[in-house]
């Protein structure tokens, strides 16, 4: 059971991580606008 | 490609060499549709608040009205972004809301705004723009460590019966404490913030026992955490996550009605024809002043309020009447702002202007009437009790267990209190019920400003409506005629813009007739229109409410009989509110006869013709003194009643700004949604009154179990998210009560 001294912190680590990188996601604002994004992706660009 | 004579007026050519010194060309093979003549800018466009971001660049939000199509959002999108000192401009299609990133000393707001407007859309500035908060942000990071914290917990509580290495222990003890630190610093901050300003401001709202209890609880288990205890973190973990998420939907519902008001932007001209010595010139209106005289044909609005002095037209002035029929208007007239000419020409003496218009007017009156206090949300007038009952609980069974066994267990006891008095099923309880019911009812039609108004609906005993636009269509349609008639007829009116000749040419192209071409074909103003088809004459000419004649040279050849139809769905819906226990009545600015036939055939309880917008308003106050009075009706001129009432829903046409003054939109042309809102209302209410009564018996148990020494934190945190999801399930049973009260009323 010794590898839960290791397993637990490795797991919060990276769940840390995806947490952080939703905080910046959300700060960005890319969980503003959930309708356009839709739309655009049909126009090609030039 | 484009020849010189190939532009219908400059605003077109101006838009033109923009687009095309720009290199943009493409626009004019992706566009599906015509553009409009571009209206020159107006507003106070140096005030318009932007902010500055962290790069040193800024951001200003607009509202681009008129995007038509995909490539609309396309072009604004490019020619903005590729001004000098635009960083990049994004517009959303569906909302309108245009944000650019710019340097302030390179482009100033007007001239963002004057690009956008020359192509033909109106910018508007929008009030504030929306702030940008970390919520979302904050609900992430205290969803993950909540989730975590659980993980370690179960394993800890579960620990207890067989027993577990003392290393492990620590382990995950200290675990939960930093996963902990994160909710209560960052997560809860906004709690904190909320309960410090309206500390400041002297009202203690829900906010307040909530960071209490956020403090308490951290602390608390930081405490034991360093003494080698079990800290009871995920308690903590979870009465954040929660709130945050009762939040977080909170804002999302306030934020649709938002965006629904936004979406509809003042009817008014912003440019009209100005006589002149020697001509006519184009002039925006703000340039107007009385005694000016401007010129008006087919398909104007009125810019002012005003006399006619030369010609004859026929005007719809559905924004002081209420009704879509036009009327005849000849020298001496008068006419309001707002309306339109159907037919015809007039010249126009200015009589006033601006503010002074009864459009003006009646928007100012409704406003200072919209400033009525909403009823405040019943957990934040629980709050200050709540607080403070509390917090002398705790302190006086601390201070009895500290007497009888000892200041340790004093402690241990008033913590006990304050842990399990826990504010979240009482702060959850509201905000739950309502967010599921602006949902609810969202989807079934009307979108409500906010849960207050919501609420509001649920008491409302008498429900007036106006007939035409709401109760009715809107729109004449025909009953009654015969192929034939209907067929010559529809070649006369074939571009007339008169609803008459719509209702006629629609009917056509139902019953699939062909159009033969008539010709001569002139409008007399105000009476019908003539012309000649196949060599013969013929003239069709209004023959009182309800009935157009057809006239040949030979005498009558056919009636055709109109009507304002009552919606599908108006007489089922009226019966259901009947069911519900409400009265219904009908106002309306148009004859008493034709206002009490559609009552009479819906089954109203009263229906009343002739009333002119202030009338109406009047009409409600009275009614008002039996009860709760909600109005439904859709024009400008329902404004001052929109206000009157408790409630006021504005069906949403999409042409008037009363929408922005209403408490809630009905989005689909149709009347059941009311009925799905009141019983959304009740159902809510119930869900608020059960929850509410939920929160208060869990906490007066709780709190007298710890008192007397019977909790330990161990119960504690079991039952704290217990009470949670009773009160969650409270809220989600809303949606079902919204239908089984419908049914009910259909029987």
């Amino acid at each position: 059971m010794d590898i839960l001294t290791l397993l637990i912190p490795i797991a919060l680590t990276l769940g840390a991580a995806f947490a952080i990188l939703f905080i910046l996601a959300a700060r960005n604002g890319q969980f503003e606008d959930l309708d356009d994004p839709a739309l655009r992706m049909l126009q090609d660009d030039e | 490609m484009v020849g010189e004579d190939a532009f219908c007026c400059t605003g077109c050519e101006v838009a033109w060499s923009l687009v095309h010194e720009a290199g943009l060309d493409a626009y004019y093979a992706r566009r599906d549709e015509a553009g409009t003549r571009p209206a020159p800018l107006t507003g106070a466009w140096e005030s318009v608040p932007f902010t500055e971001l962290a790069d040193g660049s800024c951001e200003v939000t607009l509202q681009v009205d008129g995007l038509r199509c995909a490539s609309c959002t396309w072009v604004v999108e490019s020619l903005v972004g590729q001004q000098a000192g635009v960083h990049d401009a994004t517009v959303s299609y569906a909302t309108g809301r245009t944000r650019v990133r710019f340097e302030p000393d390179a482009v100033s707001v007007r001239a963002l705004a004057d690009t956008i407007a020359k192509l033909g859309y109106s910018p508007r500035p929008l009030d504030a723009p929306a702030p940008r908060d970390d919520l979302l942000a904050r609900l992430g990071v205290a969803a993950f460590c909540t989730a975590n914290l659980m993980l370690l917990s179960v394993s800890l509580y579960a620990g207890w019966g067989p027993g577990m290495e003392a290393r492990f222990q620590t382990l995950f003890q200290w675990g939960s404490l930093a996963l902990a630190t994160p909710i209560a610093a960052y997560a809860a901050a906004p709690f904190f913030h909320s309960a410090y300003r309206g500390l400041r401001a002297g009202a203690v709202g829900m906010d307040v026992p909530i960071a209490i209890a956020v403090t308490v609880l951290y602390a608390h288990g930081a405490f034991r955490t360093l003494n080698g205890a079990e800290g009871y973190l995920d308690s903590l973990g979870m009465l954040v996550t929660l709130l945050l998420v009762g939040r977080v939907l909170e804002r999302r519902g306030r934020r649709a009605a938002a965006d629904a008001a936004a979406a509809i932007a003042s009817s008014l001209p912003v440019q009209t024809r100005r006589r002149t010595e020697t001509g006519v010139e184009d002039v925006p209106v703000d340039a107007l002043v009385a005694g000016d005289v401007v010129e008006l044909g087919l398909g104007d609005e009125v810019p002012v309020d005003g006399t006619v002095i030369h010609g004859q037209a026929s005007i719809q002035m559905a924004i002081l009447t209420g009704e879509a029929e036009p009327v005849s208007v000849g020298i001496g007239g008068e006419v309001v702002a707002g309306a339109s000419v159907l037919a015809g020409a007039v010249a126009v003496r200015v009589d006033k202007v601006g503010e002074d218009t009864l459009a003006h007017r009646l928007a100012a009156a409704v406003r200072a009437a919209t400033d009525r206090p909403l009823p405040p949300n019943p957990a934040d007038r629980l709050a200050p009790a709540f607080t403070i009952v509390t917090l002398t609980l705790a302190g006086l069974a601390g201070a009895a267990w500290a007497l009888m066994a000892g200041p340790e267990r004093g402690i241990e006891v008033g913590v006990a209190v304050l842990v399990v008095a826990c504010p979240c099923a009482l702060g959850l309880s509201v905000p739950l019920a309502v967010a599921s019911g602006l949902g609810a009812v969202a989807r079934r039609g009307v979108v409500f400003q906010d849960g207050g108004r919501l609420l509001a609906l649920a008491g409302v005993r008498t429900v007036v409506m106006d007939k035409t636009g709401t109760v009715t269509g809107g729109t004449p349609a025909v009953l009654s005629a015969d192929d034939d008639v209907l067929a010559r007829a529809a070649s006369l009116e074939r571009s007339s813009r008169h609803p008459i000749a719509r209702a006629i040419l629609a009917e056509c192209e139902r019953r699939g007739l062909a159009l033969p071409l008539a010709t001569d074909v002139s409008e007399l103003p105000g009476s019908g229109i003539e012309g000649r088809l196949n060599g013969e004459w013929l003239r069709l000419t209004s023959a009182g409410p309800g009935a157009v004649v057809l006239q040949s040279e030979s005498g009558v050849s056919g009636v055709i009989r109109l009507g304002d139809q009552p919606r599908d769905d108006a007489a089922a819906a009226i019966a259901q509110l009947h069911a519900a226990g409400i009265r219904t009545q009908l106002l309306s600015g148009d004859h008493p006869e034709v206002t009490a036939a559609v009552g009479q055939a819906l089954g109203l309880d009263a229906a009343l013709g002739s009333i002119t917008p202030e009338g109406k308003a009047e009409h409600i106050d009275a009614l008002r003194r039996d009860g709760p009075v909600a109005f439904i009706g859709d024009g400008l001129n329902d404004g001052a009643a929109l206000a009157a009432a408790d409630v006021g829903l504005a069906m949403h046409s999409g042409v008037t700004s009363s929408v922005l003054l209403a408490d809630a939109v009905v989005t689909r042309a149709a009347l059941r949604p009311l009925v799905a809102a009141v019983a959304g209302a009740r159902a809510t209410e119930a869900a608020v009154k059960s929850n509410l009564t939920r929160a208060i018996v869990y906490n007066i148990a709780a709190i007298a179990a710890a008192m007397f020494g019977l909790i330990n934190p161990l119960v504690a945190a079991i039952l704290m998210p217990l009470s949670s999801a009773w009160v969650v399930i409270g809220a989600l049973s809303v949606d079902r009560r919204i239908d089984r009260m419908e049914t009910e009323w259909t029987s």
